[in-house]
């Protein structure tokens, strides 16, 4: 193991390299708690729908692919582990561990978005699609369709900001594998886990909310 | 430290931001924060004019109780543009975007904001919001109101529904974008000495400002993202065919909606803060009370959503509460006139245009919140919801209290954007204009709403005549005052007198460098040791 210098390229209008590292995270902080709202809407959409709809929204509960959305949850809890793993590396200068463990998380956010193509799949065979023509599984309540479609929502957005985490990280990558960027560059490393970490949190909302508690 | 070095004439060197370079490209692609004030200013300037003469028709049209002027259709579009395009391509980034960016870096001693890059890239996104709604107005229009209601906007309207929604959630991650960069650079990029509450009240207001961009905004986006889900693919969750609940798409859309009042109202309440201080040549009274009131409106703000709901089907208990926090609003609202009241008291006055301005403002801002205060009593709301009377009390806070602050504002700060003084006399001509012909549009709309004209018809008893021809009439004059301040203004870039670091004998940082600033603000970074307005009058301190 080669130890790189690491270390963040002053920025023309901040002050010191403290400042400009703090700034970088505390933006990205205020951007996750904008992101936070944006799923805390959905979040409320679907507890309503269960006060007003309790029989529906279990009905419809249990046609989801509950073993999928577990698969998925311990999915994106390794991938957190090996972006925590590509920081730890990131600050001692490990340059050629550290990208390893960059494209293992971006493997692993793949996985994720495979198995949740699967599981569309399957929900496509099985008539769970009531926006689509063709018949409905559930057509008998009507109620259902209220909590398939937030589902649908939730899933698609929460798969968009993992489709756009995973493109980021790729580039990043390509960034981190070329000479002198953990010397100049090293906070992009944390900033961009600090995301990778949200959209993990999110899930871990999602999935209890959606999958679980309406069983 | 506030003697003011400023750089002039250095040989070879650019003496200021506007005069650095020439080209399109150095506007189109810069990271100057002063420079994407400007093109914010000259954006929402021209959607200024886009909603003022749908609101012009919207009066014409008024004019006769019978309607015969435009059909039913063309004056929902008309009324729905006026809303979309104020309340989201001027009101909201009026001040925030335009001053808020030019002055926010200056104001605490910082070179730029913490991110230029994206502020710039924040630009381009409103400008793409910006594009959708043009592309709505040149398809024929949208006609849901500016409030875009489930199901009329999901289900039955036959307009173009979806590029106005597009239009509007692209706009709010440009105020999202704006408001986490003012948040991380009142932050972080403070200059030596700039404590918290050496801070002046305008960065406060603008901090609260932003915390609502960054808390309310991403709620809308969803909101308006499920209705284009639900009226483009039938991914339907409001729908009330299948059980769903479109009282629920107002409670998500008054929670960004309502905190969106003090968007617009809050950086006016700034403005006329520094105007105030700077006009009476007076410390502003109980600083610390007037910083506090601006977070404790930003915080309330987000509870009282309700108010809108009053007969919409909400339940008893749930309108009791919505109305008593409504009422709590009033309290930091209050602490601010009075305070800016007590500052003008025994101050040492000069009635320029920016002080005509204010005067105006905290009239008519008085007016406009205690009227508020009657739709949020329960009774009165059942008789006066969706009545003119609202109309009037939110065109009172709307445009009387934001829209006189970023004219008051514009003009104070003229000096430092353009480096050009404006013509005085014809700046208190156009105040005067302006406060006239407001007060003789929106006054006869309360008394209409009073006695039962509802809003959003363009048919009305014809016993309603009178009152609609005076504000029809009244709105002929405010056209006449908005459309001299761009004539004079636009005048005075090449033909007003050069302006001095400091005309007013403020004592805001931003005053310390040159008119128009350097590039990078300042010529040495300014270290604060002295307190915020501490011109030779003190104000007894409360805070």
């Amino acid at each position: 193991m080669i130890a790189e210098p690491v270390g963040i390229e002053l920025v023309g209008h901040f002050a010191t390299v403290s400042q400009q590292r703090e700034a970088a995270k505390l933006g990205l902080w205020a951007w996750l708690v904008t992101e936070l709202l944006l799923f805390a809407g959905l979040f409320l959409c679907a507890l309503i729908i269960r006060i007003q709809h309790p029989a529906a929204v279990t009905l419809a509960a249990t046609h989801l692919k509950f073993w999928i959305g577990a698969a998925n949850t311990a999915v994106l809890i390794c991938s957190s582990f090996t972006m925590s793993g590509a920081i730890a590396l990131s600050r001692i200068g490990w340059r050629a561990g550290m990208l390893r463990f960059m494209l293992a998380t971006a493997g692993l956010g793949t996985l994720f978005l495979g198995l949740k193509g699967f599981e569309y799949y399957q929900d496509y065979v099985e008539h769970m699609v009531p926006f689509l023509a063709g018949p409905y599984v559930l057509a008998r309540d009507q109620a259902t369709r209220l909590f398939v479609d937030v589902y649908f929502i939730t899933t698609a957005l929460h798969g968009v900001h993992l489709i756009t985490g995973v493109s980021i990280l790729l580039v990043l990558t390509w960034q981190a594998s070329r000479p002198h960027f953990l010397a100049r560059h090293q906070n992009r490393i944390e900033v961009y886990g600090l995301y990778w970490h949200f959209i993990d949190l999110i899930w871990i909302i999602v999935f209890p909310v959606l999958y679980v508690l309406n069983r | 430290m506030r003697d003011p070095a400023t750089p002039h004439g250095t040989i070879g060197q650019p003496s200021d931001y506007l005069h650095a370079r020439y080209t399109l490209r150095s506007w189109f692609f810069t990271t100057d924060h002063k420079r994407i004030g400007l093109l914010y200013l000259a954006s929402i300037t021209a959607f200024f004019v886009l909603g003022a003469i749908a609101a012009g028709l919207i009066r014409l049209c008024l004019v006769v109780p019978n309607g015969q002027i435009f059909t039913n259709d063309t004056y929902n579009k008309l009324f729905t543009m006026h809303g979309v395009i104020m309340v989201w391509f001027f009101l909201i980034p009026s001040i925030p975007s335009t001053f808020g960016n030019f002055l926010l870096p200056l104001m605490i001693g910082a070179k730029d904001v913490a991110f230029p890059r994206l502020n710039l890239l924040s630009w381009y996104v409103f400008m793409t919001g910006a594009l959708f709604t043009m592309i709505t107005l040149i398809l024929g229009g949208v006609d849901t109101g500016w409030t875009f209601y489930a199901p009329f906007s999901t289900t039955y309207s036959n307009t173009y529904v979806i590029p106005a929604l597009l239009g509007v959630i692209v706009v709010g991650f440009s105020s999202i974008l704006t408001g986490l960069n003012f948040v991380v650079t009142v932050h972080k990029m403070r200059c030596p000495g700039m404590t918290w509450f050496r801070m002046p009240i305008f960065i406060w207001t603008l901090y609260a400002t932003s915390l609502i961009f960054l808390l309310g905004t991403p709620v809308i986006t969803l909101a308006l993202i499920l209705l284009v889900m639900e009226r483009a693919f039938h991914i339907g969750v409001f729908d009330p065919r299948l059980g769903g609940d479109p009282v629920l798409f107002e409670h998500l859309f008054w929670f960004y909606s309502h905190p969106a009042v003090y968007i617009m109202v809050l950086p006016g309440m700034g403005v006329i803060t520094e105007l105030v201080a700077a006009f009476a040549q007076k410390r502003v009274f109980g600083y610390k009370f007037v910083a506090y009131a601006s977070i404790g409106l930003a915080s309330i703000t987000f509870l009282v959503w309700g108010h809108h709901m009053f007969v919409n089907g909400q339940s008893q208990l749930a309108s009791t509460v919505f109305s008593f926090l409504s009422f709590a609003v009033a309290v930091p609202s209050a602490v601010k006139v009075y305070n800016w009241t007590a500052t003008i008291h025994k101050g040492n006055i000069r009635l320029d245009t920016p002080m005509l301005y204010a005067m105006g403002y905290i009239g008519l801002f008085v007016l406009g919140g205690l009227t508020g205060l009657f739709l949020a009593t329960l009774a009165v709301d059942a008789h006066l919801h969706d009545t003119y009377f609202v109309v009037a009390h939110f065109h009172y806070i709307m445009v009387g209290g934001t829209m006189l602050a970023f004219l008051g504002g514009l003009h104070y700060w003229w000096p430092k954007f353009t480096g050009r003084m404006y013509p005085e006399a014809f700046g208190r001509v156009g105040a005067f204009l302006i406060f006239i012909g407001f007060n003789v549009t929106f006054f006869p709309q309360f008394i209409l709403g009073y006695l039962g004209m509802p809003r959003r018809y363009h048919v009305y008893p014809p016993e309603f005549q009178l009152l609609n021809i005076l504000s029809s009439a009244g709105s002929t004059i405010l056209a006449v005052g908005y459309f001299f301040p761009m004539i004079y203004l636009i005048w005075s870039l090449w033909f007003g007198k050069r302006a001095p670091a400091n005309p007013w004998q403020a004592r805001g940082l931003e005053w310390t460098t040159s008119s128009p600033p350097p590039p990078h603000n300042f010529a040495v970074t300014p270290r604060v040791d002295f307190e915020p307005y501490d011109y030779a009058i003190k104000a007894r301190e409360v805070g």
